[in-house]
């Protein structure tokens, strides 16, 4: 919250919540006693013992709440309301005041943060389940905003985030940390090894690129080629080997099943025989075909 | 406010459930619509979801399953007490679906091994092989895979928590892989047997002010399949009608990692730390050179790999807001890994028919990255803030064409919000990727062509841009987005591999809020990617081009109909996905060529409505459809290629509906109502 912000904050209301629902008493607003921000025996919670109910999230409501002169209009709640005048680090200032610890000190200076995206953007408190904390919905919830993985996410070839099986948060950190790109893992390779384990290796015969980068050559976030692989084969294998013979050779269309079938482009193309592309640990398999 | 009471308040108490019962009939077989739904057979399947929760003085227990009927299962139990410990157990199946067109005529004798029909007469081409139709039977291509979840934490105090998580992953069921003979190769269908453990555990430290977690994490994988043995469907040489491949080895990874983030109230300064090192180690046997009697060999020169590979990471990040106006950051990070694999000299044998007499050593890969970050932003007025940034990032790697590669990026970017219902934001930048060197000598001795630049080690220009912007009008009732996003790279010193590559994407979204009860959405998202490559059969300077360019379009529409005063209420999502590759090539041997377009097409829409019979018991109906057409010349028969024998696997074209209807009925309070 800014100095500007705590200087204009009213009193807080008289009766706290019980104030509150003499007017807001509808279902939605009363969910929150489904919610973990309602258990008074959590002496953390908004409404444990002390707390301050409602108006800790939204703020002192003394003004709101208070008599309003005939024409002038009722005063908004500081945070959260669909008129509140204050700002969304202010708001954000009001769910980090708790979750500082756990979460906001990550969150200070994580590339949301820059983007100025409140908590409530993400976040539905005022419901049992939240959708961006459940895998099947997650997805759309993050979606709102990043529109361009949307359109990714809906190529034949991805993570079953489409589906609703596959949550964003499987591979990033949306709270923000030390590594880039926010992701979960310590690098790209350490979080697709959370559920590719079996790729990790070490191998005795070791593929450089996939040991550096997953990505170098699989778009994680979707593709139009089986695999997700970036660039279709054998064309994505020629952009780094050049060896003398077939694998300087272009593969067009003579190639073709009703011209002149050829293994180098149909079937699996490199891999019909070079199918050991994430390594071989096989003491003949320095050309990762076994 | 410490006497406020809340008399009203209807806290949390006693037992309630939601649960959806009923049946959904698939009208048709297709592997792909049941990739990860569980729906991949024609008939009916059991629909079975809920969630429910008992709460009684601050303890809980939460349960949620969905799709239990499905091979696409959830369940979920979480209990305890909030603030003080909390236990929670899951289990989650997932399947995949590859193909159900698949035919082979390798059998299983056991998840390692492969055999032939006893009939079988091997032949040199596929098409030679007179036992082949007779021989081939159906095999669905899919796995499984199984995780089991157990978490728990605990807080002895404000300041400490402790926390642990244990998960099993295990994924069986058959895919594909591939093997040469020498000149010949064979698809086989593969049995997959895998199981990872994996432990997070650790204590968190935190006050006002500062946050310090140590913590553990460990993956161990076994592989109960780690050797694929098969009989060669091919004339080969003698003794070599069986051949054997490696699979991935057991693995393990433990690592320790200190993290901690310390708030300054100077400047609003968050400094944060991380250190983290691990080792990952692989110690399996090695399979022998050749199980062909007839080839002779020199013993191994180890029995395993006794490989280690350790891991680093350091980071330092400090952001501040020192102004009201002014944020800063910057961010030290380091990345290491030292694979300490011992380095020995290996005869090869060709696909278990030929030494090569050649000696080849291993190449254990080791980097170290090191990223520097320098940002900041500066809000000039309530309507314009620019922000701009550094970066460096420091690439050092052994054994490698490219020792040391050195990426600088600029960007900058203005963001205009005139007023609450318009925000603005255009970015900007470009990034130069330079190397100390290429080196041919490593290039050459790998058989290279000295030309060749591989697109991961390259120079690399990249220039880049994106505009996003948001309309929201306050006193309408809709919403509208757009996003454009252009970046451009040019391998400009590389005459042949990849020479550029040129990526556009642009979004539309609109939302509309039709009245209280109803709301309409509509999105368009686009992504094109384009690139050109060169290389060169002769060896020399680059004699073939390609280009690729691969587009692909998404459309989607949808509504909600949620009347306040109607015991119905439905939603609807349709949504089309449409993509299509093309490459063109140009050779000397071969001139102007243009490869049949890949294409795809899916449309997919769901309907979901409910009509409520009383306050407990809701009727419901589903329905899904999906139709999705693949057109790939990759896929193709058995035996159109001579030297090698697939799958047979064919492109998916395919429309199944799935309809269902079912009950939801709810147990316990539903309507909460004030305490009077």
């Amino acid at each position: 919250q800014t100095a500007d912000d705590e200087a204009e904050l009213p009193d807080y209301s008289r009766k706290g919540a019980d104030t509150c629902f003499q007017c807001h008493d509808d279902q939605v607003v009363l969910a929150i006693f489904r919610t973990k921000h309602a258990m008074p025996q959590d002496p953390d919670s908004p409404f444990g013992h002390g707390q301050l109910q409602c108006e800790a999230c939204h703020g002192p409501a003394g003004d709101h709440a208070g008599r309003v002169r005939r024409g002038n209009e009722r005063p908004p709640i500081p945070a959260f309301g669909s008129m509140s005048k204050t700002s969304v680090a202010g708001q954000n200032a009001y769910c980090t005041a708790c979750h500082a610890p756990d979460t906001g000190f990550a969150w200070h200076g994580s590339s949301h943060d820059d983007d100025t995206i409140s908590c409530a953007d993400c976040h539905t408190m005022h419901v049992e389940r939240d959708p961006v904390l459940a895998i099947s919905t997650q997805a759309d919830v993050c979606f709102d905003c990043h529109q361009q993985q949307r359109t990714q996410a809906m190529k034949p070839y991805a993570h079953p985030v489409r589906q609703g099986k596959m949550a964003c948060t499987s591979c990033h950190s949306p709270h923000g940390d030390t590594p880039e790109r926010l992701l979960a893992g310590n690098s790209v390779n350490g979080t697709c090894y959370d559920c590719h384990a079996e790729l990790r290796g070490p191998y005795l015969w070791e593929h450089a690129p996939a040991t550096e980068d997953c990505s170098n050559c699989h778009n994680p976030h979707g593709s139009t080629q089986p695999g997700m692989l970036t660039m279709r084969a054998p064309m994505l294998c020629q952009s780094c080997h050049s060896q003398v013979g077939h694998p300087s050779l272009p593969q067009d269309a003579r190639g073709l099943a009703d011209n002149m079938p050829s293994e180098l482009l149909l079937g699996q193309s490199c891999l019909n025989c070079h199918d050991q592309v994430h390594g071989s640990n096989h003491p003949s398999g320095s050309k990762l075909m076994r | 406010t410490s006497e406020w009471a809340c008399e009203s308040c209807p806290f949390d108490q006693g037992y309630r459930a939601e649960i959806d019962v009923g049946a959904t009939n698939v009208s048709d077989d297709a592997a792909r619509f049941g990739n990860y739904t569980g729906y991949d057979e024609k008939g009916t399947y059991a629909d079975v979801n809920g969630q429910g929760r008992y709460a009684n003085e601050g303890y809980r227990v939460d349960w949620y399953v969905e799709d239990l009927g499905l091979d696409s299962r959830v369940v979920e139990i979480e209990t305890g007490k909030q603030g003080v410990f909390g236990f929670n157990v899951g289990y989650r199946d997932l399947p995949y679906r590859r193909f159900d067109t698949t035919s082979t005529v390798f059998n299983p004798t056991s998840g390692d091994t492969l055999t032939l029909p006893g009939s079988w007469v091997p032949a040199s081409t596929t098409g030679g092989m007179t036992q082949l139709s007779s021989s081939l039977q159906q095999r669905m291509i899919g796995t499984d895979r199984q995780i089991v979840d157990i978490g728990g934490n605990w807080q002895p105090d404000d300041a400490f928590r402790l926390f642990a998580d244990f998960r099993r992953q295990t994924r069986d069921g058959v895919d594909i892989t591939s093997a040469g003979s020498y000149t010949q190769a064979a698809f086989l269908p593969r049995w997959i047997d895998y199981e990872t453990d994996q432990i997070d555990a650790g204590v968190q430290y935190r006050s006002d002010s500062m946050s310090v977690t140590l913590a553990y994490y460990g993956s161990f994988f076994t592989n109960q399949n780690p050797s694929l043995t098969w009989e060669t469907p091919f004339l080969t040489a003698p003794g070599g009608t069986s051949l054997r491949t490696a699979r991935e080895p057991d693995n393990d990874f433990s690592q320790v990692s200190l993290s901690g983030k310390y708030h300054l109230a100077a400047g609003n300064t968050v400094i944060a730390i991380l250190a983290a090192s691990g080792r990952g180690e692989q110690n399996a046997d090695f399979l022998p050179y050749t199980i062909n009697p007839d080839v002779v060999t020199s013993a191994l020169p180890r029995s395993s790999l006794d490989a280690k590979v350790d891991t680093f990471n350091y980071a330092f990040t400090v952001t501040s807001r020192p102004l009201d106006k002014l944020r800063v950051k910057f961010a030290y990070r380091y990345d290491e890994r030292d694979n300490k694999a011992p380095i020995s000299d290996w005869e090869r044998v060709i696909v278990d028919a030929i030494n090569s007499r050649e000696t080849e050593q291993n190449v254990p890969y080791s980097y170290d990255r090191l990223h520097t970050i320098v940002s900041g932003e500066y809000t000039l007025s309530r309507k314009w803030r620019l922000a701009a940034g550094y970066e460096r990032k420091e690439m050092n790697r052994d054994y490698q064409e490219v020792a040391e590669q050195i990426t600088d990026l600029g960007w900058g970017q203005v963001r205009w919000q005139p007023a609450a219902w318009l925000d603005i934001r255009a970015k900007g930048g470009a990034s130069q990727r330079g190397i100390d060197r290429y080196n041919d000598t490593i290039a050459v001795s790998l058989g290279q062509n000295p030309l060749m630049r591989k697109y991961n080690l390259a120079y690399r220009y990249r220039e880049f841009g994106e505009v996003v912007a948001a309309v929201s009008p306050l006193e309408l009732p809709v919403s509208f987005s757009v996003s454009a996003l252009f970046a451009d790279d040019d391998y400009k010193e590389s005459l042949v591999g990849l020479n550029g590559a040129e990526e556009f994407r642009a979004t539309v979204d609109i939302s509309w809020a039709v009245s209280e009860s109803a709301s309409v959405y509509l999105v368009f998202g686009q992504d094109r990617i384009d690139a050109h490559q060169t290389g060169s059969e002769q060896f020399g300077f680059w004699d073939w081009s390609a280009f690729h360019e691969d587009d692909f379009d998404h459309t989607g529409v949808g509504m909600t109909w949620r009347p306040r005063d109607s015991r119905f209420d439905m939603s609807f999502d349709y949504n089309r996905g449409t993509g299509k590759t093309r490459i063109a090539l140009d050779s000397l041997s071969g001139g102007p060529s243009t490869l049949p377009t890949l294409e795809s097409t899916l449309d997919s829409a769901h309907v979901e409505a409910s009509y409520e019979f009383s306050d407990r018991l809701h009727g419901t109906f589903h329905l899904r459809y999906e139709r999705f057409d693949l057109k790939d010349w990759a896929l193709v028969s058995e035996t159109t290629l001579p030297t090698v024998l697939t799958l047979g696997a064919q492109p998916y074209d395919y429309d199944v509906y799935a309809m269902g209807i079912g009950i939801r009925y709810r147990f316990g309070d539903g309507t909460i109502s004030l305490v009077e």
